[in-house]
């Protein structure tokens, strides 16, 4: 009889001889399965929520959060750049130094505070506009893993993780007999994951 | 006759009710079927019109939809719905410092170019209005990008004649290609402004490509590069199955 799990004991009839030569594999895809589910939880873990993240990004920035300020500093300006950049930045609240002040025309002094973080004063004007972005913790790095940024190195741990899941997932359909197997609820389950795919692909008109 | 037992989720528990016997067994069974059926019934409903909310056009697209453009084509492409700002989109960014700008005139041309950000500024200028329209379905109408004119750079560098093709190139080794008519339109431009302001860096700063006709990531932000050339060469994108042309009214999003 089946156990719980859809297990078969071994029947009772088969010979000692036969029972050492029989290769225990739905015990083997079991351990397999286990230990590659263990071992894929952080990947997984990655993957899927930095691919719910970048999913979505027509409506936010995964792994950016932008900022945008605007000043005004009194008129005229001083004709010193470096004390209209300095005006600059004690306006927009900044205290570390600039990376670099650059004049780009007679009428615009762009501040780069860090890569990050600029600040443009329009010197005609005194407008001063301070501009940039901030990595979301945990979730740009995850992107960035996501996204394969990391190139070379990276596409070699995503490849290795696809064919752990290609493990996964078919020593997930044979490790477990009877009724709860691949001939009984399995069957359904997979049918159904693989109808997934197909019905979408059908009712969507396809690529 | 002892009371129901309400739950969190607010499903009826009938296993308190004493009616007893066969009829109370009927009752019960009626009670729950009708109870699903009121439920299911309440559900469809809120389903059917948060789908119809999130579906429908809002005022602003519907007009947008109806206005025609001189081209004969509608002013929204298909599949398209509006939003007020443009939306960064993330990519690698490339280096945000006006002073390191530099940017590449090549390929095909007499006269290979290469302009850092203050001589990018004193060329002409043009900012009027363009529409954006981005693969992921929203557009900006009238969006204010300002900046210097392609066909302006194509000049100074006399594009040669056996170019068809432009690839324009970005930080980190990013290309899109595009054909040389419509990198030449007069609305396309290399754009260092963004509604009167200073190009931010999570929109490409400090300039970008703007191919307004195509699908927006035909528009690379932070362009290094204008290379022209006689054979055609499938960017980023075009390359992991965005298509290789990218005509918004024509839906032309994948391979």
């Amino acid at each position: 009889m089946p156990d719980a799990e859809g297990v078969v004991a071994p029947e009772p009839s088969a010979s000692p001889r036969a029972r050492r030569r029989a290769i225990p594999w739905r015990r083997l895809l079991r351990a397999t399965h286990r230990d590659l589910g263990y071992l894929a939880v952080g990947l997984t873990l990655t993957y899927a929520v930095s691919g719910i993240a970048v999913n979505h990004v027509a409506d936010w920035d995964p792994s950016f959060e932008s900022f945008e300020h605007t000043y005004q500093l009194p008129t005229p300006l001083p004709a010193d750049d470096a004390a209209i950049a300095q005006q600059a930045l004690a306006a927009a609240g900044v205290a570390t130094p600039p990376e670099d002040v650059y004049r780009a025309s007679d009428t615009r002094l762009d501040i780069q505070v860090s890569e990050e973080h600029a600040v443009h004063v329009q010197t005609d004007t005194g407008v001063v506009v301070s501009s940039g972005r901030t990595g979301r913790p945990i979730l740009r790095g995850i992107n960035w893993l996501h996204l394969n940024r990391g190139k070379e190195a990276w596409t070699a741990f995503s490849d290795g993780f696809a064919v752990m899941l290609i493990l996964l997932a078919l020593s997930g359909m044979f490790m477990i007999k009877g009724r709860k197997g691949l001939v009984g609820r399995g069957a359904v389950l997979v049918t159904v994951g693989l109808l997934v795919p197909i019905g979408y692909l059908w009712l969507s008109g396809g690529p | 006759m002892g009371m129901g037992r309400h739950d969190d989720d607010g499903s009826h528990d009938l296993s308190g009710l004493s009616l007893g016997g066969h009829a109370g067994a009927e009752r019960m069974r009626a009670l729950g079927r009708r109870d699903l059926l009121k439920k299911a019934a309440a559900g469809t409903a809120i389903a059917v019109l948060g789908g119809w909310y999130l579906l429908s056009d809002d005022e602003r697209t519907r007009r947008a939809r109806a206005e025609i453009r001189k081209d004969g084509r509608p002013r929204l492409p298909p599949g398209q719905h509006l939003i007020e700002k443009l939306r960064p989109m993330g990519g690698e960014a490339g280096d945000p410092s006006p002073r390191a700008f530099r940017l590449k005139v090549h390929g095909l041309v007499d006269k290979p170019l290469e302009l850092d950000f203050r001589e990018l500024l004193a060329l002409p200028q043009i900012d009027t209005p363009c529409d954006v329209h981005c693969v992921t379905k929203w557009s900006v109408l009238d969006a204010r990008l300002k900046g210097v004119p392609i066909r302006h750079l194509a000049e100074l560098a006399g594009v040669q004649k056996g170019a068809r093709h432009v690839i324009l190139e970005a930080a980190h080794g990013y290309t899109a290609n595009v054909l040389l008519e419509e990198a030449l339109a007069p609305a396309s431009r290399v754009a260092h402004e963004l509604d009167g302001l200073p190009l931010p860096q999570t929109h490409g700063g400090p300039v970008r490509a703007v191919i307004p006709d195509l699908y927006f990531w035909k528009s690379p932000k932070w362009l290094t590069g204008i290379r022209f050339s006689a054979t055609d060469a499938p960017g980023y994108w075009e390359r992991r199955g965005y298509n290789n042309h990218a005509d918004p009214w024509k839906e032309e999003r994948y391979a």
